[in-house]
């Protein structure tokens, strides 16, 4: 007769045990009160004695499967005194088959575990739950992120803790669930309505990589925007000059604004490294960059993709302009290299000949600061008591206010304004030649 | 004049101030009070108690051990919903209530199931309560071990709520002295219940009344997860009682000798008017705090391992056959008897099943009102349409 062992509510009101480690196998004899396997719930980790003598029959859940409570753990063979007996916290299965093909015989020789693999489907970690728990510690979370956790089926014991003593918070359990599904960070997928004409793209390739990168950003970073005006007017004087002489040495040869923009961010990133910095959120570190790579977002027909002006701080304006305009052509033409494509320590965006007024970029991940560049524009602007028409242009930094404080954020766009607003001396200035 | 009489009446209030805090006092609520080392060696004076007595405080130790044991598997198997143990406190559940007369009263707090066996309660009884059967007293209603006992054994059923007991037992005290009832009330508390305000509402009454009362402090060094260390910064637990103006005694609670001893003295004094004492019992929960818990979540394994080398049960064992009150063969005879009678209970009273579902509407009014009886009949309607329903939920 096969007595079946349901689990039992062993800690006034859990509803699910984790099998850590079974101590018999099957076909085992097994004595009254033997310890049978050791079960872990939310409440404690405790060993499950024999409630009948007998032999082991099926083992029903592989270790580091969860049993729910009133699922049969065990089935157990019972010799022939105990089947007489009646059954109570467990049952005796009515239908011996049901148990396992060997009811009735008592002298089937002991199988091997993996007879329980159908249900192992869902493998066992190399360390056991409870042995984690014990190296890390008890896990710090409250009901309401426990319940989340339940129904996210996110186990809080790999999650790491934002919240004030490593306490894990509901986001925290909630970046864990979108962290472990799959490649992406992807949220539930949404599924929508179609109409007759609509037409479905393909969301993959670099739209996906966007989209990615974007959405992870804007969940990531504590996105804060500032917008400041920039008086252009002897930019775009000094601009035409040089396209003057440019056009003498290569007719058609010109220079954009971008260069001039590039040469003033380089030079004020020296100044603030905070936002020529990542943050490196595993390792707990704000990582301020030694090199300043310009990433440039760059429109092309597959869609944005950033190329990299390495060491824009070392180039002069009129050699920026070259790199600018080779890479552009190389990422237009898709002929970048990967390396040309990444490695920025700090992004531009800039909408060229459209402009805009003013946008709230996202921060290129994980960076810590975008630059957008707007349209230069004839504009009324007051000087000295009178409304005078000028060149103006508006920049629009977004920062992770996590790691750059909102006064470093204007600071450092003053001191391109600075430079923009006097931009002789970004002309003159000889920087060293690139070895 | 009147007032006096008043004052009379409630139990001859005595006002002056009691004098205990000399350093002889001090020394007694400070040092540790042992009889039998752990190597079960005599440190103290010999004991004159009687042999049928010491093997009588063997049989009770070991009936409360054995019943942990075996309930505590119950427990897991599913047969019983919860459990509690006193694993590891023996000597201080059994070495108490064995110094009190028949007829005095016993407060317990959590872990004292031992105690009420020793008083008379049948195990059977117990096991119903675990069961919460047909048989139980309280038909089911209490959580496991939390069980009623009959009246006249006069032992209080336990609280869930820590350290509620001390008023109660402060008062069933101050009661006996206004009756001059020659009777004696042992509370018992775990170090835990120290920092709870009925502590204090309790202990400072029986004092200020001097009620003849004992309290006896199970410090067992585990509030739950909390330990000794953080429940107080005094420099023990029973020099608190000196603040209070009453004895302290810091007792080894694992020397089932040395708590025998003490708490026999404090009834004494009690019983004829010397007021309550509060004794400390220095000693361990080997166990977890319930069947719920998990002790090593909280506590080291060696820290476990240093105090199972105190056990109270193996140094009695060892001190009765080296004096040849209870050799290894009665001792073994002693654990087969009580391996027997539980499982007798067990086989007894697991059959039994629920009590009637009638019981729902019983013992709270005489008569059940017209709606509860309208209730349980729509109950017993919905019970019999659908009977697999309540099997499953087995």
């Amino acid at each position: 007769m096969i007595y079946e062992f349901r689990l039992p509510d062993i800690g006034e009101g859990v509803v699910e045990g984790e099998v850590v480690r079974w101590l018999v196998k099957e076909g085992d004899p097994l004595r009254m009160d033997q310890p049978m396997v050791e079960i872990m719930t939310d409440k404690a980790t405790v060993e499950i004695p024999a409630p009948r003598a007998g032999r082991v029959g099926k083992r029903m859940f592989a270790e580091g499967q969860l049993c729910p409570v009133g699922k049969v753990l065990i089935t157990i063979e019972l010799a022939d005194e105990g089947a007489a007996e009646g059954s109570r916290g467990g049952s005796p299965s009515r239908n011996a088959a049901e148990g396992g093909a060997h009811a009735g015989t008592g002298t089937r020789p002991a199988g091997p575990a993996t007879s329980v693999a159908p249900l192992a489907g869902r493998g066992t970690a190399p360390l056991s739950p409870a042995a984690r728990a014990r190296a890390l510690g008890p896990v710090l979370a409250t009901p309401a992120t426990r319940k989340l956790a339940r129904d996210l089926g996110v186990d809080l014991r790999g999650v790491f803790g934002t919240g004030p003593a490593a306490r894990i918070t509901s986001d925290d359990v909630r970046n864990h669930a979108g962290g472990g599904r799959g490649a992406g960070a992807a949220p539930p997928p949404i599924s929508i309505a179609r109409e007759p004409g609509d037409v479905a793209i393909p969301f993959r390739g670099l739209r996906r990589r966007i989209a990615e990168n974007m959405a992870r950003s804007k969940h990531a970073a504590a996105h804060f925007l500032y917008v400041e005006e920039v008086d252009c007017t002897e930019l775009v004087a000094l601009r035409a000059q040089v396209n003057v002489r440019l056009a003498k040495d290569a007719p058609g040869r010109k220079i954009t604004f971008l260069p001039f923009i590039v040469k003033a961010t380089a030079q004020a990133l020296l100044v603030f490294p905070q936002l020529n910095a990542a943050l490196d959120e595993a390792a707990g570190e704000i990582v301020q960059r030694k090199h300043v790579h310009m990433g440039l977002a760059t429109a092309t027909a597959a869609g944005l993709v950033v190329p990299v002006v390495r060491d824009a701080d070392t180039l002069s304006v009129a050699a920026l302009g070259k790199e600018i305009d080779r890479l552009a052509e190389a990422t237009r033409s898709g002929k970048a290299t990967r390396e040309e494509l990444s490695g920025s320590t700090f992004t531009i965006t800039s909408l060229g000949q459209l402009g805009g007024v003013l946008a709230a970029p996202i921060i290129n991940h994980p960076e810590v600061a975008i630059l957008g560049v707007h349209k230069i524009a004839k504009r009324p602007a007051v000087r000295d008591g009178a409304i005078v028409v000028r060149d103006l242009m508006n920049l629009s930094i977004s920062v992770d206010h996590r790691v750059v404080d909102g006064y470093d954020a204007a600071r450092f766009v003053a001191a391109i304004k600075e430079a923009l607003e006097a931009p002789a001396g970004l002309w003159q200035e000889q920087a060293p030649r690139k070895a | 004049m009147a007032l006096a009489k008043i004052r009379a009446g409630m139990g001859d209030v005595d006002s002056e101030s009691v004098e205990v805090w000399s350093d002889e006092d001090e020394a007694r609520a400070t040092g540790l009070l042992q009889l039998l080392g752990p190597d079960g060696r005599l440190v103290g004076a010999p004991p004159k108690l009687e042999p049928a007595l010491l093997r009588e405080l063997h049989r009770g130790m070991l009936r409360a051990r054995v019943l942990d044991e075996k309930m505590l598997l119950l427990q897991r198997q599913g047969r019983i919903a919860f459990y509690a143990e006193a694993r590891g406190q023996e000597a201080a559940v059994i070495g108490a209530i064995a110094a009190l007369e028949s007829n005095d009263y016993v407060v317990p707090a959590h872990r004292e199931l031992g105690a009420a066996l020793y008083r008379g309660l049948p195990i059977a009884n117990v096991v119903a309560q675990l069961y919460g059967n047909a048989h139980d007293v309280a038909r089911g209603r209490q959580m496991p071990v939390h069980l009623a006992t009959p009246r006249a054994l006069r032992f209080i059923p336990p609280s869930s709520c820590v350290a509620t007991q001390l008023p109660h037992a402060a008062g069933l005290a101050w009661a006996a002295k206004m009756r001059r009832d020659p009777v004696v009330v042992l509370a018992y508390l775990g170090e835990g219940a120290t920092s709870a305000e009925d502590f204090h509402a309790g202990v400072n009454f029986a004092a200020v009344y001097r009620a003849p009362c004992v309290f006896l402090c199970e410090n067992n060094q585990w509030a739950i997860s909390t330990p000794a260390s953080r429940q107080t910064a005094s420099r023990t637990f029973a020099i608190k009682a000196l603040a209070y103006g009453m004895p302290g005694v810091r007792v080894d609670g694992n020397d089932v000798l040395a708590v025998h001893a003490t708490v026999r003295e404090a009834a004494a004094r009690a019983r004829v008017g010397g007021g309550p004492t509060l004794i400390e019992a220095v000693t361990y929960r080997l166990g977890a705090h319930s069947s719920s818990d998990d002790p090593h979540r909280y506590r080291s394994e060696a820290d476990e391992a240093s105090w199972k080398g105190k056990d109270p049960l193996e140094r009695f064992s060892i001190w009765l056959a080296a004096t040849g009150t209870l050799d290894a063969a009665g001792a073994a005879a002693q654990r087969a008897a009580v391996e027997a009678e539980i499982a007798a209970a067990v086989e007894a009273e697991e059959g039994i099943g629920p009590p009637p579902l009638r019981s729902l509407i019983e013992n709270v009014f005489a008569q059940p009102p017209a709606a509860l009886e309208e209730q349980l009949a729509d109950l017993e309607r919905v019970r019999a349409s659908a009977p697999a329903s309540h099997d499953a939920d087995r």
